[in-house]
């Protein structure tokens, strides 16, 4: 969409003053800022922001406190099961199709159930691929793909981190709790 | 040999050594807590915590009682983690000058300490030695070098770590490490003019050129800060510059030059570029309080006198160093600070502040102070007077200057063949990329394993 002319919003900054042309007033009324956060945060005083990570998380508080809110959170990918315990993904191709950074791989099958002609063989995701972004969320039909709040997974190769059906599946047992469907 | 030693080793050389040889030891320590302090600060001043977890464990569990320390073994781990990492030399470097640049760098840097005055004088104890036999018993300057020129040496010295910034800039065959060195050689003769006049005029004031004469002149007239604030204020600006400290870190900016003259460089031989910018600014630090606050002198009930230059007691030398060292390191706080308020100064910016602003400030001051000195007004009062009427007068020209011949536009666009910013008026714009690859709009297939 352009811009009309209407939107653009001119700033034109009031030229500067004597005194703030000597810059030094100003740098020292500068100083006095850094000093006072300074003196402040020290210690993880009044204004520090940090959080001691692996003991205190963004799990232990409230979203309005800067805490996680686990609706939303775009973590890691889980596959979700129906009421049967069997993969609700039905192997519609809408995500590969959609995915931005071409990470998710599916090899469909004729389904060995009735409710449905395909089910996937194959469900892969290139987690280290993937950017995170919620379009596969967001296209599926029937809300078998989803991302959970979890984001504090490692490997120690490349391979480990292609998630399989298998593992999709696990991150669906692990996360029904924190995420319900 | 120990025949040959008692020949020529005198108590001064003695001293001397033994000041060269702690200094630099006390100097590199310092340098590396001042990166641990220099992150700490940063990280409070950002609302952070910064390092508070590296302790001197090394993992090990029955080292666990050295675990936390408040951080204090980052400095260490940063060491061993330089010491590990691959030393890669890129291919088409200048092999000789890549590898003698970080030492360009480094040693004008811990040179540079040897004539500050540490400890004054001292009456050295006649002392008897092994293999050396009777020493001492005479009059002694605890200094690493007491040369009569110690401030033109200091000068000297400081400017040659600007050749190490360039070569390393021009052996790494790199265009963004040679453009780094090019700004560190500009930068560095702009604003060595301005230290030079910042400190002539000083020096004519305290009319020695010894750094013990300038510390005598302090204790006897009041501290040169308070005396000649405005060269104070330049001289402090230049030894930021000079030692490419923020905002004047023009030559390593990251945004613009990846990593500016050290891009190319890994493992130790970049840790000693970056110890060589703590090590300049230490060195920086500690002149800068030995020229305008005083160097090793206390003004202070008790302590005026045991830091005066007349006291040559052991506990008086004690008590100069770590006087003086303590007002280097609050310096280099300040230059801490200065680093995390003040954004990095636009290139030209640092060429109009140079040459248009400090450059003319210390022409007019030195002016100003020879004639004061020649009519004998050289009172602290007086000094002072003279210090705020020239900052003030510069103020107040400087405008009517720019009124007069217009002032330079910063920013001149330049129109340029083929340019999507500024084109040649007529010429057709291309937006669109020419490498076929560029507009490929999706990656290539089959990056998932499908085994």
């Amino acid at each position: 969409m352009a811009i009309r002319d209407d939107e653009v919003v001119h700033i034109r900054p009031a030229p500067m003053s004597g005194l703030e042309a000597v810059y030094l007033p100003e740098i020292i009324k500068g100083f006095g800022t850094t000093l006072r956060h300074m003196f402040t945060s020290w210690g993880q005083g009044r204004t520090s922001r940090s959080l001691q990570y692996p003991e205190q998380r963004r799990e232990h508080y409230k979203p309005e406190d800067g805490g996680l809110e686990p609706s939303n959170f775009r973590g890691f990918h889980r596959l979700n099961r129906d009421e049967a315990g069997r993969v609700k993904c039905v192997a519609c191709m809408m995500c590969p199709t959609i995915c931005p950074a071409n990470c998710i791989h599916i090899e469909a099958a004729e389904s060995p159930w009735d409710d449905r002609e395909k089910y996937p063989a194959k469900f892969e995701i290139d987690e280290l691929r993937c950017i995170f972004c919620g379009m596969c969320e967001e296209a599926c039909p029937v809300d078998a793909i989803e991302l959970t709040p979890e984001y504090d997974i490692v490997a120690l190769s490349r391979q480990e981190m292609i998630f399989d059906k298998n593992k999709l599946l696990h991150m669906y047992d692990i996360t029904i709790d924190k995420k319900p469907m | 040999m120990p025949d040959f030693i008692r020949e020529h080793l005198t108590s001064q050389l003695f001293v001397s050594l033994h000041v060269m040889a702690i200094v630099i030891h006390i100097i590199l320590g310092t340098v590396t807590l001042c990166i641990y302090a220099e992150r700490k600060i940063s990280a409070y001043i950002q609302d952070r915590i910064g390092p508070n977890r590296t302790g001197f464990d090394f993992g090990l569990p029955f080292l666990g009682f050295l675990k936390g320390f408040l951080g204090l073994g980052q400095a260490l781990a940063d060491g061993l983690k330089f010491f590990l990492k691959e030393d890669y030399r890129p291919t088409n470097v200048d092999k000789i000058l890549f590898t003698l640049a970080p030492a360009i760098v480094i040693i004008p840097a811990f040179i540079g300490f040897m004539i500050l005055p540490w400890g004054g004088v001292w009456d050295m104890p006649l002392m008897n030695l092994p293999l050396i036999g009777e020493i001492g018993g005479e009059r002694v300057y605890v200094t690493g070098a007491y040369v009569n020129v110690g401030v033109i040496y200091l000068v000297a010295v400081a400017s040659l770590g600007a050749y190490g910034i360039t070569l390393g800039g021009w052996a790494s065959n790199n265009k963004y490490s040679f453009l780094g060195g090019l700004r560190a050689t500009a930068q560095m003769i702009s604003y060595e003019i301005p230290l030079g006049l910042a400190l002539l005029a000083t020096l004519l004031v305290a009319g020695t050129f010894m750094p013990e004469g300038i510390v005598r002149w302090q204790v006897e007239n009041g501290w040169l800060i308070l005396a000649m604030p405005l060269a104070a204020v330049l001289f402090y600006v230049c030894t930021l510059a000079e030692s490419n400290r923020a905002p004047f870190d023009n030559a390593e900016a990251e945004q613009e030059l990846v990593g500016g003259y050290h891009t190319e460089y890994s493992s130790m031989r970049f840790a000693l570029f970056f110890l060589a910018e703590y090590a300049h600014l230490v060195t920086g630090a500690a002149f800068f309080a030995l020229f305008f606050l005083g160097g090793y002198h206390l003004p202070g009930p008790g302590i005026g006198h045991l830091t005066s230059p007349d006291t040559t007691t052991t506990l008086a030398v004690i008590a100069k160093f770590l006087v003086l060292f303590t007002k280097a390191c609050l310096l280099v706080l300040l230059a801490m600070l200065i680093r995390w308020s003040l954004p990095r100064m636009r290139y030209d910016q640092i060429m109009q502040l140079g040459w248009q602003s400090m450059i003319p400030m210390g022409i007019v001051l030195l002016v100003v102070v020879s004639c004061m000195i020649y009519l004998d007004w050289i009172s602290l009062p007086a000094l002072l007077a003279a210090n705020v009427a020239v900052f003030g007068v510069t103020i107040f020209i400087e405008p009517l200057l720019a009124r007069l011949f217009g002032r330079a536009t910063a920013n001149r666009r330049i129109h340029l063949y083929g340019s999507r910013f500024m084109p040649v008026p007529g010429t057709p714009v291309i937006t669109s990329p020419t490498n076929p690859m560029a507009v490929e709009d999706r990656p290539v297939q089959g990056t998932v394993s499908t085994s």
